[in-house]
C-alpha cells in the first residue's frame, strides 16, 4: 500500500482500488454469491391450493346458510365459530398463496432427476474426451510450428491458426452443421457413392447422434489447446533438444524428458480451457442439436431460466458446473504440478 | 548417423503431412459455409447447387434486425472496452505493486472469470441484478462481459507492468512532478501500446461472445445473438453472408497483425 501511495498519491492510489473493489465485488463474488443463495431455496407452490380455496368459500356459503336456519342461539353460536374458523384458514390459504412459502435447503441439487443427471454425466464425459482428443491432436502441431519451422514458415502457420480461431464460433460450429446435415455434403458424397439415396430418407442421420456435438465441440475449442502449448514449447532452447539427441534419446524419450516437461504450464492451460469451454458451451449444442437429438447440460441450464421459469434449479446447475470445472482445474494443478499464477498468464 | 538422419526425414515428413491434414480440416468447413453464400438455393447448402448468386448480400442489407444487432453488438463492445480497460489497469497496478499475504488470492479471483464458464457468468449477472430489477439487456450483457474480458486486459497490463522499468517514475517524482503528472507523462505514454491491444481484444472478445450473452441479453439482441437464434426459426444463406464478411475481415486483420510481427521482429535481427 505504502508503495502505491507514494508512487500514485492518493486519488490515483483511491481510484485504483475503488475499481478494483467494483470489479471483485459487484462483478464476480457478488452475482456468485447471489447464484449460490438463489440455489439453496425454493418455491413450495401447491397445485391443490386454489381448488381447496375454492371449496372452502363454497363450504363458507354453505354454513352462512345454516346460520340464518340455525333456531337455538347455542346452534348459531357453534355454526359462528366454524364460520370464524373458516374464515381463518381461507385467510391462511389466500396468504400462502399470494406468497408461497420459501424453503431452504439442498433439494434443488439432490432432487436433480435421473434423465438430467445422466446428461450432466454425458456432458461431463464428452468433454474430457473432447480435451484429450484435441491435446492429442494440437501437441504435434504446437511442436512443429514452435521448434521445427523456419521463422517465415511458422508466422505463416501461425496465421492459418488465428483466422479460424478469430472467426465466430456460431459460424464455425455452422460450417459443421452443413457438413453433417441430412442432405449435406457428408450425405451427398455418399449418395454419388450409392450408399445413400435421398429420394428414399435413407440418409445418414448424423444430426441425431450426440457424436456430432463431440466432432463440432473439438471443431469449436481445439485452438484453444494449441496456443497454450505452443507460447510455453516456443520458449524452450533449441539446444536443449540437441543436447538430448546427442545423448542419444530418441525421439519419444526427447519428448518425455525434455519437452513435455517444460511445455507443463502450457498443457495444463490448453486442458483446463478446453475442457472449461467444452462443458460449459451452449452454442455448440444448440445449433447442432437443433432439437432433434437429446439436450446437454448447458441446454437443460438454458431452459431451467427462460423455459420453465425455475431459476433456482437453474442456478443449482449452473453452480454444480462451476463446482465440475473447479475440481477439473485443481486436479490439473496437481497433476502438472502448477500454481495458479502459471495457469492464467 | 545415416540411418538416425533418414529416420529424421521420415518423421520430418510425417509431420508435415500431419500439419497439412489439420489445415484442411480447419479450413475446408469454412469453405462450405462461404461457398453457401454465393448459391441461388434458399436452404444453405453446397450440394443442392442452383447457379451463383449475389442476392443473399442484398438480402442481408435489407435486415433490419441484423443491422440493429450491430448496432448493438458496437454499442456493447464500446461499453465493454469503458469498462474492461479502467477495472484490468487499476488491478493491474494492484496486483503488481502491493506485495502482501493476500496477493495470490486476489489474484485467483479476479482471473476466476476467465477459468469458470461463460454462461455461469450470463447467469450470476442476470440473478444478481435481478435482486434489485435491472432486466437482462444491453446494460447487464456489458457488466457479464466485462467481468472476464477485464482479466484479459489485466493479464496483459500486468505483462507490460512487470517489465517497467521504474526508475523513471521515480526520478520524475524526486524532480518534483506531482503523482497525477507523472502517471500522465511516465506511465500512461509507456502503457499506451497494451492499452490499444487491450481496447482490439476486448472489442474482439465482446463482439464475438455468445454463451455469456445469450443469458444477460434478455429481450435485446446482438449481431451474434440474432444469428444464434435464426439457427432456430430462418436459417437461410443470409447466415452465410454473414460468415463470409467475418472469413474476410478476419482474413485481412490477421494478416496485417502477422506481418506487422513479422515486420518488428526483422528490425529487432537488423539492430
Amino acid at each position: 500500500m505504502h508503495e502505491l501511495l507514494r508512487s500514485y498519491g492518493r486519488t490515483l492510489t483511491g481510484v485504483f482500488i475503488t475499481l478494483t473493489a467494483f470489479w471483485m465485488l459487484i462483478m464476480i463474488l457478488l452475482p456468485q454469491a447471489f447464484m449460490i443463495e438463489h440455489s439453496l431455496w425454493w418455491i413450495d407452490r401447491d397445485d391443490q391450493l386454489g381448488m381447496r380455496i375454492d371449496r372452502a368459500y363454497s363450504d363458507m356459503g354453505l354454513l352462512e346458510f345454516d346460520l340464518g336456519q340455525a333456531d337455538t342461539p347455542e346452534g348459531k353460536a357453534d355454526i359462528q365459530e366454524r364460520i370464524d374458523g373458516l374464515k381463518a384458514d381461507i385467510a391462511a390459504m389466500e396468504a400462502e398463496e399470494t406468497a408461497p412459502p420459501k424453503h431452504y435447503g439442498f433439494d434443488n441439487y439432490t432432487k436433480m432427476s435421473a434423465l438430467h443427471f445422466e446428461i450432466f454425466l454425458k456432458s461431463i464425459g464428452y468433454s474430457l474426451a473432447v480435451t484429450i482428443l484435441a491435446l492429442i491432436v494440437c501437441y504435434p502441431i504446437a511442436f512443429t510450428i514452435a521448434k521445427l519451422s523456419t521463422p517465415n514458415k511458422a508466422a505463416l502457420l501461425m496465421l492459418g491458426l488465428i483466422v479460424p480461431y478469430a472467426i465466430n464460433e456460431l459460424l464455425r460450429v455452422y460450417a459443421w452443421l452443413m457438413i453433417l446435415d441430412y442432405q449435406g455434403v457428408i450425405n451427398s458424397l455418399l449418395a454419388w457413392l450409392g450408399l445413400v439415396s435421398f429420394e428414399d430418407k435413407s440418409w445418414v442421420p448424423f444430426l441425431e447422434y450426440s457424436g456430432s456435438v463431440f466432432v463440432a465441440l473439438i471443431y469449436a475449442y481445439v485452438l484453444f489447446m494449441i496456443f497454450p502449448i505452443y507460447n510455453t514449447v516456443e520458449t524452450l532452447d533449441r539446444n536443449q533438444l540437441e543436447a538430448s539427441e546427442d545423448l542419444g534419446a530418441g525421439v519419444i524419450r526427447t519428448h518425455l524428458r525434455v519437452v513435455i516437461p517444460h511445455a507443463k504450464p502450457g498443457i495444463a492451460v490448453g486442458c483446463i480451457m478446453t475442457f472449461m469451454l467444452s462443458v460449459g458451451s451452449y452454442s455448440v449444442p444448440q445449433i447442432m442439436t437443433r432439437g432433434k437429438s437429446g439436450d446437454w447440460f448447458s441446454q437443460l441450464i438454458y431452459r431451467q431460466f427462460f423455459e420453465s421459469q425455475n431459476w433456482n434449479s437453474g442456478a443449482a446447475y449452473s453452480f454444480s458446473l462451476v463446482l465440475v470445472c473447479l475440481g477439473f482445474i485443481l486436479i490439473m494443478m496437481k497433476v502438472f504440478k502448477v500454481g495458479i499464477r502459471d495457469i492464467a498468464k | 548417423m545415416s540411418t538416425q538422419r533418414q529416420g529424421r526425414d521420415w518423421s520430418t515428413l510425417v509431420l508435415d503431412i500431419y500439419v497439412v491434414v489439420f489445415f484442411v480440416y480447419l479450413f475446408a468447413p469454412l469453405l462450405v459455409m462461404s461457398l453457401a453464400a454465393f448459391n441461388a438455393y434458399e436452404y444453405p447448402s453446397v450440394t443442392q447447387w442452383r447457379g451463383w448468386t449475389l442476392q443473399w448480400f442484398g438480402e442481408l442489407a435489407r435486415d433490419d434486425r441484423i443491422l440493429q444487432g450491430v448496432v448493438n453488438s458496437l454499442i456493447v463492445a464500446l461499453g465493454v472496452i469503458l469498462v474492461a480497460l479502467p477495472l484490468g489497469l487499476s488491478g493491474a497496478f494492484i496486483l503488481t505493486r502491493l506485495r502482501g499475504r493476500y496477493n495470490n488470492l486476489l489474484y485467483a479471483i479476479l482471473v476466476s472469470p476467465l477459468l469458470i464458464p461463460g454462461i455461469v457468468l450470463g447467469i450470476s449477472t442476470l440473478i444478481f441484478w435481478g435482486r434489485v430489477d435491472v432486466p437482462g439487456g444491453l446494460f447487464l450483457t456489458v457488466m457479464a462481459q466485462g467481468s472476464f474480458i477485464a482479466a484479459y486486459s489485466m493479464l496483459l497490463f500486468m505483462a507490460r507492468l512487470q517489465r517497467q522499468d521504474r526508475g523513471l517514475e521515480e526520478a520524475a517524482l524526486d524532480l518534483g512532478a506531482s503523482s497525477f503528472f507523472m502517471f500522465r507523462r511516465i506511465t500512461v505514454p509507456f502503457l499506451m501500446p497494451t492499452i490499444l491491444t487491450a481496447a482490439v481484444i476486448a472489442f474482439l472478445q465482446s463482439i464475438e461472445n455468445y454463451n455469456t450473452t445469450v443469458f444477460a441479453i434478455g429481450g435485446d439482441w446482438t449481431l451474434v445473438t440474432e444469428i444464434g437464434s435464426r439457427f432456430r426459426f430462418g436459417l437461410s444463406p443470409v447466415i452465410n453472408v454473414i460468415g463470409v464478411i467475418f472469413v474476410v475481415f478476419t482474413v485481412i486483420a490477421a494478416s496485417v497483425y502477422v506481418l506487422q510481427k513479422e515486420r518488428e521482429r526483422k528490425r529487432k535481427l537488423a539492430r
